[in-house]
């Protein structure tokens, strides 16, 4: 299929990505809740926390946008600059899986799925960029 | 270690703490239990070593086995990491240094660690005007304040020579003698030998307003002579100022008495002076002046109260009469004299009694008296007038029939006064009817019965009975020209009755059950 350029399984992947961070919006908010609550978490731990949540949840929205208006358009800028807040996105994840204040086992399940999902994603914008540009 | 939570004594061994480590070997064989068998540290991580001890009964001697395993929390929302370092343990209170001092001070020091203070501030500007008008009134021991200064009533500090810098407490009663040192040739140079010296400045009606000022009056004045009488003048308006007059310094200030008139409000209305001048000759070089301070309340007759409301000790007893031709007791009449109330006789120096008519001492309250004279009796005297003689003698001229109970007891209130009950015996015990002999009082023994009253915290003495003794004796006949000396005796002896205090307890709580009233209902 030389006519369509547009890669099928990042599309994909971009939906089910969609779909899924709203769930890991929604659970890791949850359960900043609960941490709150069970546990010691004072003011200056739990601001940190969920502004880059909020943060996250900005920089997903505007990635997966810019991913996918670049993938159905067969432009690799959008697409570029949907790597590369990818990458800030990863760094994001990272800090939810390691340096958050209380990392529970559910959190470590949620963002170990996220990065895996990352990983995935920015494999397939590679090729898709490399189908584009040539 | 830290986890162990049998161990409480320090370095040494508790009994069945597995897990102390200052316990050896030996103090294990002596265990029965292990009182604490898992030691773990928070049970919320995902993982974590645990050490499990147990107790091994069957070897002898007993031993512990210690085992080290891995505990794992099965739950999905187990701890995993932490990056919050006093997450799962009390943190220890920060040591102040001299860097950290000042921001500690700033989060610690309010009562409740709040982020508002400001709140606290809020009540107390809401609470200043109302402070400010307190101020303007006169309280309890305030001195009071003149246009210069303070009212003085000079006293004797340390030695006996008088200091002009005792103010005046408003409504405490003072009363100070000191002496001054004075001289002729100075008569008229030393201002606190002069009148003017303590009608000079005006007394504040209010704390700190200079607005209102009350002059002091001279009420009376009376001149003492060099020989000690006392006359009376009978215009106080002119001023009588020290001048020298044959070789005498005249008109020297020797007692001043203050009467302050204050309303319930705390101001000052009124105030007046008595003066008592005298003179002084040449030799003289000291004079004693006494000084003297009481308060009115405005509209009120002043009774001096001996308590309020319980007795207090070395006040004098209150006492009266109801007044004659009143069906029921409307009020009691008291003479409103300190000392003129429940008086006994007084010793004298020449112990006679008949010469000592008339001495007299108030019953103080919580106070035993005893006090007496001797009689001569010779064969003239004739029973019935000396009877009437030693009766009046020993009662004095009117002697009460009530005593207030209370210190505050009220004219008007009949049921707060104690009657008199009067006794009288004989000190011969057979009392042979067939003489016709006279009975002669030689003793009063008055007998106070009070009693605690109130709260144990603060008990009140309160006057709950009263007798009055008379014991007599039978005057035997002298031989004409002989006389005999008896002993006449009077006595006041105060007796505590009250009942011990006893403790009381809660009545047990009961459980109080009970069916709602339509419990049976077809039935009732």
């Amino acid at each position: 299929s030389s006519y369509q350029l547009s890669s099928v399984p990042l599309q994909i992947l971009f939906y089910i990505n969609g779909i899924y961070y709203i769930f890991y919006f929604l659970a890791t908010l949850a359960m900043i809740v609960y941490k709150s609550e069970v546990f010691s978490y004072p003011d200056d731990f739990l601001a940190p926390d969920l502004a880059l949540l909020f943060i996250m949840a900005i920089l997903e929205v505007l990635r997966l946008y810019l991913g996918s208006k670049g993938n159905l358009t067969e432009e690799e800028a959008p697409l570029g600059l949907s790597l590369v807040i990818t990458v800030g996105s990863v760094i994001l994840s990272v800090y939810f899986l390691v340096w958050q204040t209380y990392v529970l086992k559910a959190d470590v399940i949620l963002n170990a799925l996220l990065l895996f999902t990352y990983g995935l994603e920015s494999v397939l914008k590679v090729v898709a960029i490399a189908a584009f540009v040539s | 270690a830290k986890l162990c939570v049998c161990d409480l004594l320090v370095a040494q061994c508790d009994v069945n703490c597995c897990c102390d480590p200052d316990c050896s070997a030996a103090d294990f064989s002596l265990f029965t239990t292990c009182s604490v068998p898992v030691v773990t540290g928070d049970n919320r991580l995902c993982s974590q070593k645990a050490a499990i001890y147990s107790l091994d009964v069957e070897a002898n001697p007993p031993e512990r086995i210690f085992k080290l395993v891995d505990q794992v929390n099965p739950s999905v929302f187990c701890i995993h990491a932490t990056n919050y370092k006093e997450a799962l343990s009390f943190s220890s209170p920060r040591m102040p240094t001299s860097e950290n001092f000042d921001q500690l001070l700033k989060e610690f020091e309010s009562a409740t660690f709040s982020a508002e203070p400001d709140s606290w501030n809020m009540n107390t500007d809401a609470q200043s005007p109302s402070d400010a008008k307190e101020t303007y009134r006169y309280k309890y021991g305030v001195p009071i304040q003149t246009v210069d200064a303070f009212l003085r009533l000079p006293s004797p500090v340390v030695s006996s020579w008088c200091s002009d810098a005792n103010p005046a407490g408003f409504l405490v009663n003072q009363a100070t003698k000191c002496t001054r040192s004075v001289s002729v040739e100075k008569c008229g140079n030393i201002q606190a030998v002069s009148m003017l010296f303590y009608i000079n400045s005006s007394i504040l009606a209010k704390l700190h307003e200079f607005v209102f000022q009350v002059n002091i009056t001279v009420q009376s004045v009376v001149v003492q002579s060099l020989n000690g009488m006392w006359t009376l003048l009978d215009s106080s308006d002119v001023l009588r100022l020290p001048m020298i007059l044959d070789e005498l310094c005249i008109n020297i200030v020797l007692g001043v008495s203050y009467h302050i008139t204050y309303t319930d409000a705390g101001e000052i209305i009124e105030a007046a002076a008595s003066f008592v001048v005298g003179a002084i000759n040449k030799e003289a070089l000291s004079i004693q002046q006494s000084f003297e301070i009481s308060f009115t309340q405005v509209n009120t007759k002043p009774v001096p109260l001996s308590g309020n409301p319980g007795y207090v000790v070395g006040l004098p007893v209150r006492a009266g009469f109801r007044p004659q031709g009143y069906p029921f007791p409307v009020e009691i009449l008291f003479n409103t004299n300190k000392h003129g109330q429940l008086t006994i006789l007084q010793s004298t120096s020449n112990q006679d009694c008949l010469s000592a008519q008339g001495a007299r001492t108030p019953v103080l309250f919580g106070y035993n008296m005893v006090s007496g004279c001797k009689l001569r009796i010779t064969a003239a005297m004739k029973c019935q007038p000396l009877t009437q003689t030693l009766l009046d003698l020993l009662k004095g001229q009117t002697f009460p029939e009530y005593v207030a109970s209370f210190g505050n007891s009220q004219a008007q209130d009949v049921l707060d006064w104690v009657p008199i009950t009067h006794f009288q015996t004989s000190e011969q015990r057979i009392y042979n009817a067939f003489q016709s002999s006279c009975q002669i009082p030689i003793s009063l023994e008055i007998e106070v019965k009070w009693t605690k009253y109130g709260s144990l915290v603060n008990p009140q003495a309160r006057i709950v009975n009263v007798t009055a003794t008379i014991t007599t004796t039978t005057l035997k006949q002298l031989p004409s020209g002989r006389e005999r000396t008896i002993p006449i005796t009077s006595s006041v002896v105060f007796t505590d009755i009250s009942s011990p205090a006893e403790p009381g307890y809660k009545a047990w709580p009961t459980i109080n059950v009970k069916l709602p009233f339509d419990f049976f209902f077809p039935f009732v």
